[in-house]
This record gives structure tokens, C-alpha cells and sequence, in this order.
């Protein structure tokens, strides 16, 4: 597939190396030739200095034959506008990042198709969703709903107080048939297992299950859900404001910046917000707002490294629910062994969101599960696709890649080796990257 | 931790490239039934026995190929080719002394074109066949041409492409790096495709139309007489080969524009005009003094002058004339013309058009800074500023180029004592063009050369097609330290 992509920002290299990775021919765009310099240096693709929102840039992309657009500058105007152009000029597919949820409102979007801009991504908002999600869902390092909630991942650390440790997946399974481990990660190492494999100290497990089974998966983990009531948050970033805004009113938060005119605009903005001007960094400054009476510590600043260290000091101060951004990617595998709880990467959140419309099968849903490098898909059966023909058992499924669940009509089902799926289920997917490829024959 | 097996498994893929390359000349001398297809068969089968043998022994290297290993593998190529491609010359007897025999196939690869032959028609068709095709494969790049159809180097292609195609920033036309390099060549078969008919038509034989195409297009010089192409005193056949040398020394960008209908973008080229304009200032002076100087004829000057001129320019090296007979102001002409080069991303050696450009622009500049100090004037080419970082490097390469050019005049004095003959050999070699002046010229050979001159000489070819950095940066000790 032919992609082109505007803008070298982190969003935009990350997923133009992810795509020439998947032998995809990409071609990006951008203003700044240094930029592109470094990414032409180390990936194999084709750089074109110029600006997203020039026909003649545009046109020197070739983007008349390329199969999808994406804009992802850090202008949403510039965005908008490059879509609706790259459209113009017979692109079959436009994708734009946007930093307004107004764009998102339903009634709108059939306008904003009419542009020529025919997705869109938003990328602060998915990250702030999966935080509300993590901090309303205690105990896990990562949910994710299927079809509004429909069948759940839960990515669970096990400790050694769990009642599953050292027991192999199949009696984990056969304990409740409403719960199926897909993946592990073991030092930093991600495993689709198979039933002999052992549940060990320090994995984090993701289980796959429907809600009613939901405390069942709680109860074998070891795992006490807690109310959160006190929330301190880390910085004032777009993330924040959007976090803040999905929480609703239910919580008592507390956002610490240093920048002043961001602090105004965000007291201003939120009423039952308290905002208090001041360097996370320090010490003393986290003790004086007594972080050790948090429920949750969110550090989204745009510094990794202040993220990963403010939300280690909470943790050791008893904070049970500790999220921290981190957009360095090198930095995710070191973060996942310094205790700091969950982690959310806005790029690698924004990138499986994109991934989808790059694969040839019909797919409602991508996720990438940040403790790991796998990826989860809800794929959408058609009629005579490869899936439908057989049990799971006899698919002779890749090794890399297994079935999780299922969801029929309005029901969530827990897939095993007898399950049969049939045209226009929507099928949850787990996989290791290298298996990415070989799922779409199943689904076609 | 250097990876010295990854480098050896391109060079066994590469070798195996060679052999099957020698294999297609063992099959010409099949053909006209010579006995020097026994010297092919055992070129080809230690080639590829060799390289076979290598690429088993390092089956298992990683993939990973780093900056360093890049520059190591990419100078390497160039030198095992050469040695592995002199063995038809020495088995065959074409060529029985092992100096002769290595800077014959250094001066192929490179599209040099210096010969040390003094009986070409003498030598059978198979060996004639294989110094063409050295130069061919030379041309595009060995490099290059594994990149197009052997998938072995990963993400370190890139790295490799821009060690191997000349030019200061090379350009990709497709976003993989195969599919450019399947492109170019493409493109560059379907030039010599056309020109081997063209020339056919014009008279030559089959066989020495297909050994004049592949030299023409790879902008090397070696032809199958010994007169070059005044042995065929055909207007048309000079015409066709002035046109094809101009092909080749234009950027191959622009000629898979061009060949999409894109002409508009081929003329607005900032590169592509300053090259017509070179070879339009230097055809103009020389034509003018042709006429002055000595009794030729308006066409007869005209073409004398137009095919000498694009043949120096673009480092191609085929001569219709023995331009040392000219009047002394023309051959300073020619001279200087051993420094231009052809474009960028072409088949052609030499400095590049493009390095020379933007060269004059910023020294041009320098002056106007001298009266604005302050004012903020970058170097614009194609309408794009020029990285400061590009102008550096051009700096560094013009003087480094004049560096090596006077060092190695001096170091030949001592081989060759004749300045004039010194000067022609270095730069001549330098610059992968092909004849001299002294007693290097156009109706001379190198033979008469020590061998240590030629030695020198192979080593300064391969400094020359590979744009010095590439071969220089093996000699600096910071490449070497970790």
C-alpha cells in the first residue's frame, strides 16, 4: 500500500517506520529538512521536503496514486485543510489529527467527509481515555472494552499473593470458561502462551472476559479493587485538560504545573479543579500536597523522564495507582521494570489507531497493549473468510497470533479450541508483530 | 563490534553477480568460437566457487549493518571485482602481466577508460565483450545493481546507496530503496537498448554496437578499436554516441522524469541547465578556435568540437580526434573541462556538476557578504536553500580533490618525469575519464607506465569513483576507533 504521510513530528515517524516495516511504501512530508534527514538516514522510505498544505508539494508525493493520507502536524487547521486537498487530489483515503473534540461529534462528521477528510484521530484524547479507563478500573495495568464493554482485556500484574501463581494456563482456564489468558509479559518479553505454560511472580497476564466473570479474574490475581476519590495529576498538557474532562465530577483533583498562564487557563477552564503552580520535580512541593493521600498519580508532562521519576516517588509514598506518559520509546522497557505502574505512550496509541486502516480485512478496533510489544485486533468476519470455515483447534492459527474472544449479536464469548466463529462476528485477536501479516488471509 | 561477516557476505553475493557477468562473456566467446571462452569458464566457476563459499561460511551474520560497515563493504566491492575480473585477462593471455591485467579491470569498473592495450582488434571478441561489460556494470553501480535484485542488505541499503552514487545528497525516486534502484537500471538498459540499435543502424556491427552502448551509457570510454570511434568516420554514428554520452551524464532522476512526460521539471533543473550552459560555453570557444586555428571545416570543427567536449564533461573519454594536435589555448580548454564532471545521480565521475555550482554560488556570495556583512544570504539550488551542511561538505570535497590531484602529480613526477604526462595521468584517473595529455594523450596508451604508476593509479581511480569520502574515511583513524 502506497501511504503518505504529512508531518515528521513523533506521531508521524513512529508510524512511517512501523509501516516500512510492514513493507508498506511510505512517503513522508514535512517543512523542516533536518527532520527528515535523520528519519532518511535510518528507514527506508521516500522524504519530501515541503508543506502538507501545498498542491504542488502534494502532487510531488504522487499523492494521486497513494492509497491513504494521513496529517498528522501539529496543526490541526494544517491537518484539516492537507486532507481536504490530498482528496482533491485523489487520495483514496484521508486521515487527520485533530486537537478539537468538537470534530469528533457525530452530527459533524458527515461535514467534515463532504471536506474529503475521512478520519479522524485525536490522538490526547485516546491517551486520556485509556488513563480515565485505568483509573477507574483499579488493579489492572490495562483495560480495554470491546464493543462498548462487551467482552474486557484486563492486563493484570501478578504478585506473589496471587492465587494463580504457578499454575499452568489450562487449569487457569478450566477453573472458569468465562476467562482465557491470551498473553503474557515476562521481562519485557511478550508470549502468546500455551496451556503448559507456568504463571510466574512479576508477569503481567492478560486475561480476556466478559464483565459478569470480570471479579472472578480480580479474585484468582490477587487483586482488591479500591475506590479513587483523590487524584493528583502531573502537569497541565492537553492530555491533563482532556483527562480531567472525561473524569467528570466524581473526583477531587489536584493538577500541579509550573507553567503560570497554563494554570490560569486551566483554573479557568475547570471550577472543581484545585491548580497549583509549582515544579513536580520537587520533593517537597509533592509531600506539601500530600501525595501520599492520592488514590491515583497521573504524570503527564511532556517530560519522560520527570513522568517515569515523579510517579516512582508516589508509588514508594503508598500510591496505589500510578500513571505515567511515556513517549521515549526506549525509555518504555525500563519504565516497565522500575514499578511505576501503568504507562501510556500517546504515539503508540495514535499509531495502532491509524495501523487499521493500512490492513486489507475489515477491522473495528486496534490496541496495542503498552506493557508489551502485542497488538489486539477486533477483526470483522466475512462471509467465506478463512475463519469461518473451521473450529479454532483445526485454523492451524499462526503461532504468534491467538484468538481471545468473540462477540455475537449483542453477546461477548470467550473463545476456546471447539469455538466456531461465523460470518460477522467481530473476533478479538491477540498478536506479536511478526504475526500481523499473516492474519489478514483469515479474515478476507 | 565491527561486523566483518556481514561484510563478507555481501561480498559473496556480489562475487557470485561477477561470475554470472563473466558467464555471459564466456557465452559470446562460444559464439564466435574462440578460445578464450576456457579462460571465462574458470574466471567464472573460481568466482563463483568463491563466493559460494563465502556466503556459506557467513550464512549466519547478522543483519545488522552499520555506517562503518557500509563504507568497508562498498570500497571492498570495487577492489575484489577487480581482482577476480582480471583473471579472463591473464588466462586468456589478453593481458599476461598481473599489473596490466588488475588496472585494465580497475579502469573498467571505474568507467575510467584508460587502456594499456596497443593491439585492441587483435584480442578476441569474448575478452572485448568483458572489458565492455565492466564498465557497464561499473557504471550504475555494483552496488546498486545488488540492490535491485538481490534483497541481502536491509535497512544498511541506504547507507550503501549513498556510498556508491555520486552526487552530494543522492535522491530515492520510489519511497524503497529497491524499487529506485530497479528503476535506474531500468532506465539505464533501456538507453543502451535504444543507443545499441541507433548505432547498428548507423553501421557498426551488432557486436561492437552492443560494446559501445554499454561503454557510452556508463560514461566509461573503452571501444573495441583502437582508433576509439574515428575509426568509423560516420557523422551519424558520432551524433548518436554525443547524444547517449549526454544521457548519461544527466542525472538518471531526471531522465525517469523525463521519460514520464515530466519535461517541464527536466528543464527547470538547476543542475541539467548549468550542464547544457558548460558544454554550450565550451563548445562555443573551442569550435570558434577550431576555426581560427586550423583549416577544418564549419560541420567538421563543429562535431570535432562538440563530441570532445561532452565525451571530457562527462567523463566518458571516447576521442574522434587527438586533441594534443590543437592549437595550446584549446587543450587548457580540454583541460580544465577534466575537472567538471558529469551531473549528479549519473554515470559520470569527476567533481559533478552540481559540487561546481554550488561551489560558484557561494563564493559569489562571499563577495556579496563582504559588502552586507550582516546580511543573511544562503546558497540556494533548485530553489531550496542548500543545508549549510552540503556547502561544507562540497568545500571539503573540492579541496580535498585538489589536495589529492597536486599530491599525486608530485608522488608521480617521481614515476613518470614529464609534469605535463603527470598531470594528465592523476587527473585523468581522478576524474574516470579516460585519455590524458603528455604522453598519456588520446593517440597514446598507459602502457609505458612503471608499474607502480599503475598501482598508484588503479588506487586513485577507485578514490574517484567512490567520491574520495567514501575510501578516504577507511584511512581516518577515528573510523577505526571505537
Amino acid at each position: 500500500m502506497k501511504v503518505v504521510i504529512a508531518g515528521a513530528g513523533e506521531v508521524g515517524t513512529h508510524l512511517a517506520t512501523m509501516l516500512t516495516n510492514e513493507k508498506h511504501d511510505i512517503v513522508l512530508l514535512d517543512d523542516s529538512p533536518e527532520k527528515l534527514a535523520k528519519i532518511n538516514r535510518e528507514v527506508d522510505l521516500l522524504t519530501i521536503t515541503g508543506s502538507a498544505h501545498s498542491f504542488q508539494d502534494l502532487k510531488d508525493t504522487g499523492i494521486g496514486k497513494s492509497d491513504l493520507f494521513i496529517a498528522v502536524t501539529p496543526f490541526e487547521e494544517r491537518n484539516v485543510l492537507a486532507c481536504s486537498m490530498a482528496n482533491y487530489l485523489g487520495v483514496g483515503r484521508t486521515i487527520a489529527r485533530i486537537n478539537n473534540s468538537e470534530y469528533l461529534k457525530p452530527r459533524y462528521r458527515e461535514k467534515l467527509d463532504n471536506l474529503g477528510i475521512n478520519e479522524l484521530i485525536y490522538p490526547e484524547s485516546l491517551a486520556a481515555k485509556e488513563i480515565v479507563a485505568s483509573i477507574k478500573q483499579t488493579g489492572t495495568r490495562q483495560l480495554i472494552e470491546f464493543s462498548n464493554g462487551k467482552l474486557i482485556l484486563l492486563g493484570i500484574k501478578i504478585r506473589d499473593n496471587a492465587p494463580i501463581l504457578n499454575k499452568t494456563f489450562q487449569e487457569v482456564s478450566l477453573i472458569n470458561e468465562g476467562i482465557r489468558a491470551v498473553a503474557i509479559n515476562r521481562e519485557n518479553q511478550t508470549i502468546i502462551p500455551n496451556g503448559q505454560d507456568y504463571v510466574k511472580d512479576g508477569d503481567i497476564v492478560f486475561f480476556i472476559t466478559t464483565r459478569a466473570n470480570q471479579q472472578t479474574v480480580f479474585d484468582l490475581s490477587g487483586k482488591k479493587p479500591f475506590g479513587v476519590k483523590n487524584i493528583m495529576i502531573l502537569g497541565g498538557s492537553r492530555i491533563a485538560q482532556k483527562t480531567v474532562e472525561k473524569l467528570g465530577d466524581q473526583y477531587r483533583i489536584k493538577i500541579i504545573e509550573s507553567n503560570l498562564e497554563r494554570c490560569k487557563k486551566i483554573a479557568d477552564r475547570f471550577e472543581n479543579v484545585l491548580v497549583i503552580n509549582g515544579d513536580g520535580r520537587s520533593l517537597e512541593l509533592l509531600k506539601e500536597e500530600g501525595v501520599e493521600k492520592m488514590d491515583a498519580f497521573v504524570a503527564v508532562t511532556g517530560n519522560s523522564e520527570t513522568n517515569v521519576l515523579s510517579c516512582h516517588l508516589a508509588k514508594t509514598s503508598g500510591v496505589k495507582r500510578t500513571i505515567a506518559e511515556v513517549e521515549n520509546l526506549a525509555f518504555m522497557s525500563i519504565a516497565e521494570s522500575m514499578d511505576i505502574g501503568s504507562i501510556v505512550n500517546k504515539k503508540l496509541i495514535a499509531a495502532s489507531y491509524i495501523y487499521r486502516f493500512t490492513l486489507n480485512a475489515e477491522i473495528s478496533n486496534v490496541k496495542c497493549l503498552t506493557a508489551s510489544d502485542a497488538e489486539v485486533f477486533e477483526f470483522i468476519a466475512k462471509s467465506n473468510a478463512k475463519i469461518t470455515q473451521k473450529q479454532v483447534k483445526d485454523l492451524d492459527f499462526p503461532e504468534e497470533a491467538s484468538i481471545g474472544g468473540y462477540i455475537r449479536g449483542n453477546q461477548g464469548y470467550v473463545a476456546d479450541g471447539e469455538t466456531q466463529i461465523s460470518e460477522g462476528d467481530k473476533v478479538v485477536v491477540f498478536t506479536l508483530p511478526s504475526g500481523i501479516s499473516k492474519l489478514e488471509k483469515y479474515f478476507k | 563490534m565491527f561486523n566483518f561477516k556481514i561484510i563478507f557476505k555481501g561480498l559473496g553475493f556480489l562475487l557470485i553477480v561477477e561470475s554470472i557477468a563473466m558467464a555471459i562473456a564466456m557465452v559470446v566467446s562460444f559464439l564466435y568460437g574462440e578460445p578464450d571462452s576456457n579462460a571465462f569458464i574458470i574466471a567464472s566457476g573460481v568466482s563463483l566457487a568463491v563466493g559460494l563459499t563465502t556466503l556459506l561460511a557467513t550464512r549466519k551474520a547478522s543483519k545488522e549493518m552499520g555506517k562503518r560497515e557500509g563504507f568497508v563493504l562498498v570500497s571492498l566491492v570495487w577492489v575484489v571485482f577487480s581482482i577476480f575480473g582480471s583473471i579472463p585477462y591473464l588466462l586468456s593471455g589478453a593481458i599476461p602481466n598481473i599489473t596490466d591485467a588488475f588496472f585494465e579491470t580497475m579502469s573498467g569498473f571505474t568507467t575510467t577508460g584508460s587502456s594499456i592495450l596497443n593491439n585492441i582488434e587483435e584480442l578476441p571478441h569474448g575478452i572485448l565483450f568483458w572489458r565492455s561489460i565492466t564498465q557497464w556494470l561499473g557504471g550504475m553501480g555494483i552496488i546498486v545493481l545488488s540492490l535491485a535484485i538481490l534483497p541481502i542488505f536491509g535497512i544498511g541499503g541506504m547507507q550503501l546507496y549513498m556510498a556508491e552514487v555520486p552526487g552530494p545528497s543522492p535522491d530515492k525516486i520510489s519511497p524503497k530503496i529497491r524499487q529506485t534502484a530497479k528503476t535506474l537500471w531500468g532506465i539505464y538498459l533501456l538507453f543502451t537498448a535504444t543507443e545499441t540499435i541507433l548505432l547498428f543502424l548507423g553501421g557498426m556491427s551488432f557486436f561492437d554496437a552492443i560494446c559501445h552502448s554499454f561503454t557510452t551509457m556508463a560514461t566509461g570510454g573503452f571501444s573495441t578499436k583502437q582508433a576509439s570511434i574515428a575509426h568509423w568516420n560516420s557523422p551519424f554514428i558520432q551524433y548518436v554516441i554525443i547524444l547517449f554520452m549526454l544521457f548519461a551524464g544527466t542525472n538518471f532522476s531526471l531522465s525517469y522524469c523525463a521519460l514520464q512526460g515530466k519535461f517541464r521539471k527536466v528543464f527547470k533543473d538547476e543542475e541539467f541547465k548549468y550542464y547544457l550552459i558548460f558544454i554550450l560555453g565550451f563548445l562555443i570557444l573551442i569550435f570558434v578556435g577550431l576555426l581560427i586555428t586550423s583549416g577544418l571545416r564549419v560541420e567538421n570543427a563543429f562535431r570535432s568540437a562538440l563530441f570532445q567536449v561532452v565525451s571530457i564533461i562527462t567523463t566518458t573519454g571516447y576521442v574522434t580526434t587527438d586533441y594534443l594536435l590543437w592549437h595550446p589555448t584549446l587543450i587548457v580548454l580540454i583541460f580544465t573541462l577534466f575537472f567538471f564532471g558529469g551531473s549528479a545521480g549519473s554515470t559520470g565521475g569527476g567533481i559533478k556538476i552540481m559540487r561546481i555550482v554550488i561551489l560558484m554560488k557561494n563564493s559569489y556570495y562571499e563577495l556579496k557578504r563582504m559588502v552586507h556583512p550582516n546580511a543573511i544570504i544562503p546558497v540556494r539550488f533548485n530553489k531550496h536553500t542548500v543545508d549549510s551542511k552540503i556547502v561544507t561538505n562540497v568545500l571539503a570535497f573540492f579541496i580535498i580533490y585538489f589536495l589529492i590531484f597536486i599530491l599525486s602529480t608530485i608522488i608521480f613526477t617521481f614515476i613518470e618525469p614529464d609534469l605535463e604526462s603527470s598531470m594528465g595521468a592523476v587527473a585523468t584517473c581522478l576524474g574516470n575519464i579516460g585519455p590524458g595529455i603528455g604522453n598519456v594523450g588520446p593517440a597514446e596508451t598507459f602502457s609505458h607506465i612503471p608499474a607502480g604508476g599503475k598501482w598508484f593509479l588503479s588506487f586513485l581511480m577507485l578514490l574517484g569513483r567512490l567520491e574520495l569520502f567514501t575510501v578516504l574515511v577507511l584511512f581516518s583513524v577515528s573510523f577505526w576507533k571505537d
